[in-house]
């Protein structure tokens, strides 16, 4: 067996970067936080900023099992529409305060991604679609579910049970939770266990990473994050149906917003909904079709010319930026 | 009947079919502790397979591994990998976004030790292999070469019993190789044993303290280097045909 | 159950059947050649169909005669949408999820562009056949006794299921018994061989992709004669059902594909009879998770040995 070595302190720069790296970091994190949570105060446009926090707090669990872990989940809106759902019924069938049905959406969710575990052993491409139809089968199941529940083709309204300040401040709470399980991940073992599992995953299942339980938990973390930003979008908006909460949109512009900063860092997937979320807004607005076209070709030129994105790009052409990458 | 009176892997009739194929027929070997263990045969011989059903990326049809005692017929390969067995592979695996120091980190990350402790050790495994510059590039900016000096670092952090190594020679250049060649032999003098897979028969005579040789799943003949070299039946599986 | 509903729900299957068929062979030849997942094959698809529409509302020209002219556009069309598209995924980190979003993006372009020309509605492809229907045979007493019931077909779909029936001949002949199609289907077994064969790569591909996209073009337009009807958003059903075919039939089978297709397209007529419509709207997409959860090398493929 090899001996045991000398004395344990590292020689190169690690700790300083740390430091450099966090404070970075949590500084834009502030920011960030304070500038959303000023936003009523303000008078400024209360649905653009939500929906900032909502995209943001999306991409964010995209990239735990995406960048972290490798596995692209094409169905990811499923979580979305579940939290959605969880939440509506929990307020309006079985009485339940909002805070409280949010939780039991985000517990949906989870469920649900432990359910669908047996999917993240499919490499790739049959992952992503199997995904998909998955998604789609659950928008068709809950559509069939009788109206009492889940009210059928017309959807839910619980706008009138809710109020639309305590939704906004809960999203930010969502946000500021997700960042903060980011900013763990992104420097704990189960991170770099998961990052060995996107790069080769029979290396590291031969370097001794457990394979199957590190990919669950990146999956249940995904899951949780989408589906509690489900759960308070319906809070916020107060009325959703099948096909806003199932929507396959809703993933691609997830997607895109994490891939435009890059997958794999933390930074990345709030640099690209920082970037893209205004002229989406904007041009969404006002241009419904051409929206769309936007978006295809937004996903078709970062796949060609940017695949790890702003972030991503960045870093391979700059290795010493990568240290204060968090 | 072994060669060694104090085997730390011992591979008793080890058979892997595919379909109507069958790459690895009743093998039986044994690795001594603290030795290193030669295996050679032209390709396709099964040497690759032989080591994936080792370490638990096949699953055996037929037959057992045991290591130090320990029963590991049939685990998986993390798990093996924990139990002290570690692996190379004959294409270099490293990983290709994470920094060198993350690439050694990632055998490690059960320890007990702090993450700086880690990060300390990382560092000192990869000062042995001349790498210790380029530790924060990422596991694609290495050369050929550099990658399998990596993926020897990164082999060792596990503390492994033993080491299987397949191909680490194969095109590499003579400098590096030689690095290599110390590496290994100064693990074996700290006590870790090798199962060493090459088509570079001088390493192979230079290093091992015995060789199988394997053909067609079999394994044809085993001894010392002098007697394996002039073994008939080897010359002739090697150039005959 | 009344057997004229399951005559016609099993030759509905066979129509359908030979569409499917014919979706993933196209889809087939994509990603066995070029390991590139086409999502936006539905949307190739509804360019076909579109261009017939186009042409018969503006031209008066009949799909049948729109049919080549659709081929010979998407083939060259397809070739040129390779050079500008595929190459350029050969720099991801990987390749087969890249293509996965990039052709999504492609198609989300598609279904935008189809939109704005066309607008969001469903639109009549007004096209019939003299006679509309053709009788094939009846049923003594399937209603009763001495109410015997007949069995038809349009003629339109019996059109369209010759048209195929001669198109899955033509392409079964082009890759077993031309060399093209050969090198072809080498490319399929393994691309780094058929490299070192001599053959060029990127030409062959580039052609197999204008194939493939040629093939979904007249897949749009016989699939006007079969639903007499153009929508823009209708892409994405065709191109899961091409999946479940490829799946069905296995990744890289060309054969494999067709007897999926067929079967499949009865499966799918069948339950639409005898389950409620929501349910049957699911089975495509159970068959689907359970193949590839249970079989993942489909149906008629082979087990890879890793």
């Amino acid at each position: 067996m090899a001996s045991v070595e000398g004395s344990f302190e590292p020689r190169s720069d690690v700790r300083s970067t740390r430091y450099v790296r966090r404070a970075i970091w949590y500084l834009l994190v502030a920011a960030i936080v304070l500038w959303c949570a000023s936003a009523p105060l303000r008078d400024a446009n209360m649905s653009f900023y939500f929906s900032f926090m909502m995209w943001a707090t999306l991409a964010t669990g995209l990239n735990f099992i995406a960048g972290f872990a490798g596995y692209m989940p094409f169905g990811y809106v499923a979580f979305y529409g579940v939290g959605a759902y969880a939440t509506g019924i929990g307020l309006k069938v079985l009485g339940l305060p909002i805070y409280v049905s949010v939780l039991l959406g985000g517990g949906v969710g989870v469920l649900l991604a432990v359910l669908f575990a047996p999917t993240l052993r499919l490499s790739g491409v049959y992952f992503a679609i199997v995904s998909l139809s998955l998604a789609i089968i659950l928008q068709r199941v809950i559509s069939l579910l009788p109206e009492e529940i889940t009210g059928g083709s017309l959807g839910m309204n619980i706008g009138v049970v809710t109020d639309r300040i305590e939704g906004y401040y809960a999203m930010l709470l969502v946000l500021i939770v997700a960042l903060l399980v980011a900013s763990w991940l992104a420097e704990s073992r189960l991170g770099r266990a998961l990052k060995a599992i996107r790069d080769d995953v029979e290396a590291a299942d031969a370097m001794g990473v457990d394979v199957g339980r590190s990919r669950l938990y990146a999956w249940m973390l995904s899951a949780l994050f989408a589906s509690l930003a489900g759960g308070v979008q319906a809070w916020f908006t107060g009325a959703f149906d099948t096909l806003t909460a199932f929507d396959v949109l809703v993933t691609a512009k997830t997607v895109i917003y994490a891939m435009a900063g890059g997958l794999g860092t933390v930074l990345g997937p709030v640099v690209g909904t920082i970037a893209l979320v205004g002229i989406d807004e904007v041009i969404w607005r006002s241009f419904p079709v051409l929206n769309n076209f936007l978006l295809g070709l937004i996903i078709t030129l970062l796949i060609l010319f940017a695949p790890r994105g702003l972030v991503g790009t960045l870093m391979r052409l700059y290795p010493r930026l990568r240290q204060y990458v968090m | 009947m072994s060669w060694t009176s104090d085997p730390i892997l011992e591979v008793i009739g080890l058979t892997k079919r595919f379909g109507g194929l069958v790459a690895v027929n009743a093998v039986s070997l044994e690795v001594g502790r603290g030795t290193i263990v030669g295996l050679i045969g032209i390709n396709g011989a099964g040497k690759t397979t032989l080591m994936n059903c080792i370490n638990g990326i096949y699953k055996s049809d037929e037959g057992g591994v045991t290591l130090d005692g320990k029963d590991l017929t049939g685990r998986t390969p993390h798990e093996i990998a924990l139990a002290g067995v570690g692996r190379t592979f004959q294409i270099p695996r490293t990983f290709h976004r994470l920094s060198l120091i993350d690439n050694l980190m990632i055998p490690m990350l059960r320890s007990k030790q702090s993450d700086d402790e880690l990060i300390a050790r990382a560092e000192r495994g990869l000062e042995r292999v001349n790498l210790y510059e380029l530790r924060a590039n990422h596991g694609e900016e290495l050369s050929g070469g550099q990658e399998k000096l990596l993926e020897l670092a990164r082999v060792m952090m596990l503390n492994p019993a033993l080491v299987l190594l397949d191909e680490p020679f194969a095109g590499v250049n003579p400098t590096l190789c030689r690095l290599m060649i110390e590496q290994i032999l100064a693990m074996r003098s700290e006590g870790t044993s090798f199962l060493l897979v090459s088509h570079d028969l001088t390493s192979i005579y230079r290093l091992s303290d015995w060789i199988y040789v394997l053909n067609q799943g079999e394994i044809i003949a085993q001894g010392g280097v002098e007697a394996v070299r002039n073994d008939p039946a080897v010359v002739e599986a090697y150039l005959g045909g | 159950m009344n057997s004229v509903l399951l005559m016609n729900g099993l030759i509905g299957g066979l129509v359908f059947g030979a569409i499917y068929a014919l979706i993933g062979a196209g889809l087939n030849v994509i990603m066995g050649v070029l390991r590139v997942v086409n999502f936006a094959h539905g949307e190739f698809i509804l360019i076909g169909s579109f261009m017939a529409y186009a042409m018969l509302t503006m031209l008066g020209v009949n799909p049948l005669y729109a049919l080549p002219v659709v081929a010979v556009v998407m083939y060259v069309g397809g070739m040129l949408a390779y050079y500008v598209l595929i190459p350029g995924l050969a720099r991801s980190d990987d390749p087969e999820t890249s293509s996965f979003l990039l052709m999504f993006g492609v198609s989300l372009m598609i279904i935008s562009v189809l939109t704005w020309i066309f607008e969001a509605d469903i639109r009549p492809v007004n096209f019939s056949f003299n006679p509309i229907n053709v009788v094939l045979f009846s049923i003594p007493d399937a209603y009763g006794p001495n109410r015997d019931g007949v069995v038809l077909i349009p003629t339109a779909r019996l059109v369209a299921l010759g048209i195929n029936i001669v198109i899955i001949a033509a392409m079964t002949w082009f890759l077993y018994m031309t060399l093209p199609g050969k090198a072809l289907r080498g490319a399929i077994m393994n691309r780094d061989a058929i490299q070192i064969v001599g053959i060029n790569v990127h030409r062959l591909s580039a052609a197999a992709f204008g194939l493939a996209t040629g093939l979904a073009g007249i897949t749009g337009v016989v699939l006007t004669l079969v639903i007499p009807s153009v929508d823009p958003n209708g892409g994405a059903d065709l191109t899961l059902f091409g999946f479940i075919v490829i799946v069905l039939g296995g990744l890289g089978h060309p054969v494999g594909a067709l007897a999926a297709g067929v079967l499949f397209g009865i499966v799918e007529q069948l339950s639409n009879v005898v389950l409620p419509q929501a349910a049957a709207q699911m089975v495509g997409f159970i068959v689907l998770v359970a193949v590839v959860m249970l079989k993942p090398e489909g149906l008629f493929g082979k087990r890879q040995s890793r």
